[in-house]
């Protein structure tokens, strides 16, 4: 390139052009893809006879999106959710044929299910929520007059969305793809590459906690978008579904070797805070060994597998040296550490091991059938913030129907259909009130633009070709806006309202007066969803939520000491890190709550992960009877105190956990017990941590006391 | 191909029904190919698919009559 241009000046213009035309031509490709999708959809449902066809090409502009995978993810989803709408539909109306506020009652209480649905999943899992609610509504409103319609109207209905569905599905699939597993594989790539980075670039001892906060963010968002791009790779790719369990081993690994080693460079940072220098500086030199190992190119696949057997001997190595680091200790509470940090250590090689394998045979190029551990990514669910949604929507749905029955008003059912679609797309945004008054600016002009197209132009084309030429620019706009950033609600609301008020068929009906009764109609259907989010204000985001959160958080604590041990550091790490990224996203990085978030985060990780492989070791061997009862002591009151943390707690806990170890000590042959539970003590007793606050001595100033 | 289908006495379309099951079909093929490892030979995997389906498709409504 640069033969090409020699002066420097030419070559950054250049760029500059070429960087913005890659961006203006992906945007412009979506707005073709779109409008290919929309009117093939149009063409097909007119063709087909389907009595609305509007309705089928609406479909395509709500799965609109970037990304192809997307768009197939979205429609799998869809699909399923269309189904179970329209099957609601036929049974609510079978149910109350002649009962109006019944009816009204179950569509609304149906409605609101679907909403609260909608905003447990954090993928495309809950578009299958908000269709089945839209769906439903569109099917059963429309023959509320003539219930024996409701068959013919469901099939209808149904015919046309997974009309909208496929057509856009396969448009985005087949027209210049913009491929997820891409993404994915690069972010996997990343995390690989990121994670045995920072293991190296850590080799040389302790790590200032700020930074360890930050990376235990990455670490965490890391973790978590695998896992989504994952779920939805696998609708667009084959191969993808093949491998599918093996990235999510990958995941858990790398979750589980990153708790590992956070452990371990807190143990070295308190160490070091406690000025014994010489237990730190011996657990670094044990250390070394796999920063070694570590020191060539890293990458994700090939590479990979060159880093098994350097790891492999680095951990020989290791095992080799600790007699010999631990005979040049003479203190006895030194070669307690010691002892407690190099067990940690091999873990944590054992399990970094365990996760560049997996990085290695993700690569290899056929699928090993059924070779791959089947592990799960448990969420972390808030279900009353779900009962929140449920009821706001199921709230609006009854006023409106309220409304529509006692006013008689002829247009009613525009209204509850609007705001049923409303209330169910934007119930997972994290700022409702702010997007719904955008995008109902951006549908009012929408209508408006729908207007003049409709009874200026659409009059004086005659057949579909024309037509296409008439609309396509009006969409158009809509089109490009929702690709920008600052215009997406807006573009989205415009395209929607252009669309949707165009009600575009067959025979085309040009009548002003019912054009305008209903865009007024909608408008209100979107007011009544909008003040509905003033009214009852969605849980997500809430300072009300992230405490819930957080209680959560600390509950995983006891989880790790009481939970059935099957499965369960799976089970731990998966949901400890979807909260964790949750609150992440919903707060502020740097605020208070964050900072909160993260402290209580690292606290649980640590002790959580030590609790359970204390467990683990108390299930492989017998544990005398006379021991037993002072273990369930201290597990019993650490998940009591992070159940509910107060000072009281706080000693009990301490104390329950010195008396542990103190008759571990009285018992012969039970020292392993003893390196989870020094861990435990240690991060009990760390004046940095977020546990500072409730020590007796400590003062209760902080902010983070504020928190929980 | 019949116009319409009764399903416990009620006509759906017969094409809705055909859509279905050779959508079933080809989510049965793709499977099978991606354990196999076939799309590694195909150019344009997407394209491939679409015509599988249109094959699937088309010999479902002629042949089944």
């Amino acid at each position: 390139m640069a033969a090409v241009n020699p002066t420097a000046n030419a070559q950054g213009t250049r760029e500059v052009v070429v960087e913005t035309l890659r961006e203006e031509a992906s945007t412009w490709l979506f707005v073709a893809k779109t409008l290919i999708a929309f009117f093939a959809t149009g063409w097909l449902a007119m063709r087909f006879d389907l009595p609305a066809p509007s309705t089928a090409m609406l479909t395509t502009i709500i799965v609109a999106n970037r990304q192809s995978g997307m768009v197939l993810a979205k429609s799998f989803y869809r699909g399923i959710g269309t189904v179970a709408g329209a099957t609601a539909a036929v049974g609510i109306v079978a149910a109350f044929p002649q009962q109006r506020d019944l009816f009204l009652l179950a569509l609304s209480l149906w409605i609101g299910i679907c909403a609260g649905g909608a905003t447990l999943y954090r993928n495309f899992k809950s578009y299958a929520f908000v269709l089945g609610g839209y769906t439903a509504a569109i099917v059963a409103i429309p023959v509320i007059e003539n219930p024996p319609g409701v068959f013919d109207s469901a099939v209808a209905r149904l015919s046309e969305v997974l009309l909208g569905l496929l057509v856009s599905g396969m448009v985005n699939d087949v027209v210049f793809p913009s491929r997820m597993r891409d993404v994915l594989r690069r972010a996997a790539r990343d995390q690989f590459a990121h994670f045995l980075g920072f293991v190296r670039g850590a080799t040389g001892g302790s790590i200032p906690r700020e930074a360890m906060e930050n990376a235990h963010l990455r670490f965490v968002r890391d973790a978590v978008t695998l896992e989504d791009l994952r779920s939805s790779v696998i609708f667009e790719d084959a191969e993808a579904r093949a491998r599918s369990n093996h990235m999510r081993l990958f995941n858990q690994r790398f979750m589980a070797a990153s708790t590992s080693f956070q452990s371990l460079h807190h143990l070295v940072n308190r160490l070091k805070r406690a000025k014994r220098d010489l237990a730190a500086s011996t657990l670094i030199r044990l250390y070394a060994p796999i920063g070694d190992a570590l020191d060539m190119p890293i990458e994700a696949g090939t590479g990979a597998r060159l880093l098994l057997p350097r790891l492999a001997a680095a951990r020989d190595t290791m095992r080799g040296n600790v007699a010999t680091l631990r005979a040049t200790l003479a203190d006895t509470q030194d070669i307690r550490d010691f002892d407690t940090g190099a067990s940690l250590l091999l873990r944590f090689v054992d399990e970094l091991h365990a996760y560049v394998d997996a990085a290695a045979s993700l690569q290899a190029p056929r699928v090993l059938g059924g070779s791959a551990e089947k592990v799960r990514f448990d969420r972390g669910n808030d279900w009353l913030g779900a009962g929140i949604a449920t009821f706001r929507t199921t709230l609006t749905m009854l006023v409106l129907g309220l409304f529509w029955i006692d006013s008689a008003w002829p247009l009613g059912s525009s209204a509850m259909l609007l705001a049923t679609v409303f209330a169910g797309l934007f119930a997972t945004t994290p700022n409702p009130t702010r997007v719904t008054w955008v995008v109902m600016l951006g549908y009012l002009s929408g209508m408006a633009a729908g207007f003049i197209c409709e009874f200026f132009l659409l009059t004086q084309v005659d057949g579909y070709g024309l037509l296409v030429f008439a609309v396509a620019p009006f969409l158009a706009i809509g089109l490009v806006m929702m690709m920008s950033r600052k215009l997406a609600f807006y573009g989205l609301g415009w395209a929607m309202g252009f669309a949707y008020i165009l009600a575009l068929k067959n025979v085309q009906v040009y009548d002003p007066a019912h054009f305008i009764n209903d865009a007024i109609a909608q408008v209100v259907g979107l007011g009544a969803a909008a003040v509905s989010f003033v009214v009852i204000p969605p849980a997500i985001g809430s300072a009300w939520l992230r405490r819930r959160q957080l209680a959560r958080l600390r509950g995983q604590v006891a989880l790790a000491a009481e939970a059935p041990l099957p499965g369960l550091r799976h089970r731990f790490e998966s949901v400890n890190h979807d909260l964790v990224s949750q609150v992440v996203a919903q707060t502020q990085p740097g605020s208070a709550d964050s900072r909160a978030l993260i402290a209580w985060a690292l606290a649980v990780h640590e002790t959580g992960r030590a609790l359970i492989e204390m467990r683990h070791d108390m299930a492989r061997r017998d544990v005398p009877p006379t021991l037993s009862p002072y273990l369930q002591a201290a597990l019993h009151t650490l998940a009591r105190f992070y159940e509910k943390p107060d000072a009281h707690g706080y000693q009990l806990a301490r104390d329950a956990v010195a008396t542990a170890i103190a008759s571990v000590g009285e018992h012969a042959g039970q020292a392993h017990l003893l390196e989870h539970l020094h861990l435990v003590r240690m991060a009990l007793l760390d004046g940095e941590s977020v546990l500072a606050a409730y020590m007796p001595s400590a003062p209760l100033a902080k902010e983070i006391t504020h928190a929980p | 191909m019949p116009r319409e289908i009764a399903l416990g006495d009620a006509l759906v379309p017969g094409l809705l029904v055909m859509f279905v099951l050779a959508l079933l079909a080809l989510w049965l093929l793709d499977w099978v190919a991606g354990r196999v490892g076939l799309y590694r030979l195909v150019w344009h995997p997407p394209l491939f698919r679409l015509a599988v389906f249109v094959c699937v498709f088309g010999a479902f409504a002629l042949f089944l009559n």
